[in-house]
């Protein structure tokens, strides 16, 4: 199967620093593939700089055709999208105009199908569409965060890019939204997942790299690193998690 | 070696449920949340059905083939086997605490102290399981022991789903308590309706 995304020695510095070195990865089509690591390891930087919102040098070659410079703009147009950490919703508008600005590009570019797009969300997370005439700022975490893998699967993209989906979030909501990932996949999308909650994540991903110190250092189908011991013991924690979650 | 995603699945979905089952038992106390009695009835149920009809017996199943191939770990599973026998009493006491706190809303504190007491006991039996017995898992089966056990795994969620209306549907179930729990630990369309 073809990879929608392939990233050669993707580097990003801030000033002389070095926060990300050489970094090569890919996601297949209809895959998800999540990059995990601990806090500060390069992992936002290296989805900012796939997305062109952070100057980079390297090679990024998006749906068969090379970015040599990645611009937001021609990105999204070409069908990237990506959820930001901070969702960055708008929160005087409503749940559905927040949706509808989704499909703001597809809509300029001639396509009319914005409406069933929003039912297959609405599907997806009926929770917004109980809530459709609200205001984005009323709602919780779990439902902001909802809100904003809707309004992105509302531009149909042929690479989702998700940075901390989990983020803040309880584990009961954590569980939900994972689920809905797998969900997303088992539709079609592809998917890069960028997370700190690595157990979740190489739970439902397919593919996996573990960063540290701006570096790939290890790599490797999801499945084969849930069971190394090197992630295990780094990454994992099993025992601990649920320490953690009975401890609020 | 899917069982064990499985395994590790199951076990982040009954911890959720958990630490929201605690978290709401601590804002009640505090005067910050009326009781959903409903939503209780839900979790509770789902404790006790998920693990007793989905969970416990695929873990039974892969912990007989790290019997064949060890002895190591046998103390640690003769433990698990206890627990597992004794689970139907102890979710048992925490129905019928929950039993009383809805007939009496002044039996609030006893659920509490026995789901507490529930919560301990199932956070202590996870992490047995997942620091004394799955390495071993990990470690002793054969790929002929993987190739068997997750081809009986994945006959079990395919047969148990739920999606063929035979059997109760755990996933829709999860949505339903994840959307009624109250936020932040849910999405707040509460009450619970079921």
């Amino acid at each position: 199967m073809a990879n929608v995304l392939e990233v050669k020695d993707l580097s990003v510095a801030y000033g002389k620093v070095e926060a990300v070195s050489k970094i090569s990865l890919e996601v297949g089509e209809g895959k998800i593939v999540t990059v995990i690591g601990p806090n500060g390891a390069g992992k936002t930087t290296t989805l900012s700089a796939i997305m062109g919102l952070l100057p980079s040098s390297g090679q990024v070659a998006f749906d068969g055709s090379i970015e040599q410079v990645p611009e937001v703009e021609r990105m999204v147009v070409r069908g990237m999208n990506l959820v930001p950490e901070k969702r960055e919703l708008f929160g005087t508008m409503s749940i559905e105009d927040n949706l509808l600005l989704g499909a703001f590009q597809r809509n300029r570019t001639g396509h009319r199908d914005h409406l069933q797009t929003m039912d297959e969300v609405y599907a997806l997370f009926p929770r917004l569409k109980e809530r459709r005439h609200q205001q984005a700022g009323t709602m919780s975490g779990g439902e902001r965060q909802m809100l904003a893998v809707g309004r992105a699967l509302m531009a149909k993209p042929k690479l989702l890019m998700l940075d901390e989906p989990s983020l803040g979030l309880a584990p009961l909501i954590v569980r939900e939204i994972f689920r809905i990932i797998g969900e997303l996949r088992r539709r079609g999308v592809s998917i890069l997942l960028v997370e700190q909650n690595a157990r979740a994540a190489l739970q439902v991903a397919d593919y996996a790299y573990v960063l540290e110190n701006g570096a790939v250092k290890m790599q490797g189908d999801a499945e084969m690193l849930r069971n190394d011991p090197r992630v295990i013991e780094s990454y994992l924690g099993l025992a601990s998690k649920h320490q953690e979650m009975l401890s609020t | 070696m899917e069982a064990l995603h499985i395994i590790g699945e199951e076990h982040q979905s009954l911890a959720g449920i958990l630490h929201a089952v605690r978290y709401m038992l601590k804002e009640i106390t505090a005067g910050r949340l009326e009781a959903d009695l409903k939503l209780f009835q839900a979790m509770v149920h789902y404790l006790e059905a998920y693990a007793e009809k989905r969970h416990h017996p695929k873990e039974d199943l892969l912990f007989k083939y790290l019997e064949k191939r060890t002895d190591e770990g046998s103390e640690a599973l003769a433990r698990l086997a206890l627990q597992h026998a004794a689970a139907p009493q102890r979710i048992a006491a925490l129905q019928d605490a929950l039993t009383a706190f809805v007939a009496n809303p002044g039996n609030f504190a006893d659920f509490a102290r026995a789901f507490d007491a529930y919560a301990d006991f199932y956070r202590n039996h996870m992490m047995l399981e997942e620091e004394a017995v799955l390495p071993l898992v990990r470690k002793y089966l054969t790929d002929e022991d993987w190739t068997a056990v997750d081809a009986e795994f994945r006959a079990e969620m395919a047969a148990n789903s739920g999606k063929d209306g035979k059997h109760e549907d755990f996933a829709g179930l999860f949505s339903k308590l994840v959307s009624a729990a109250p936020a932040p630990i849910g999405f707040g369309s509460g009450p619970f309706k079921g």
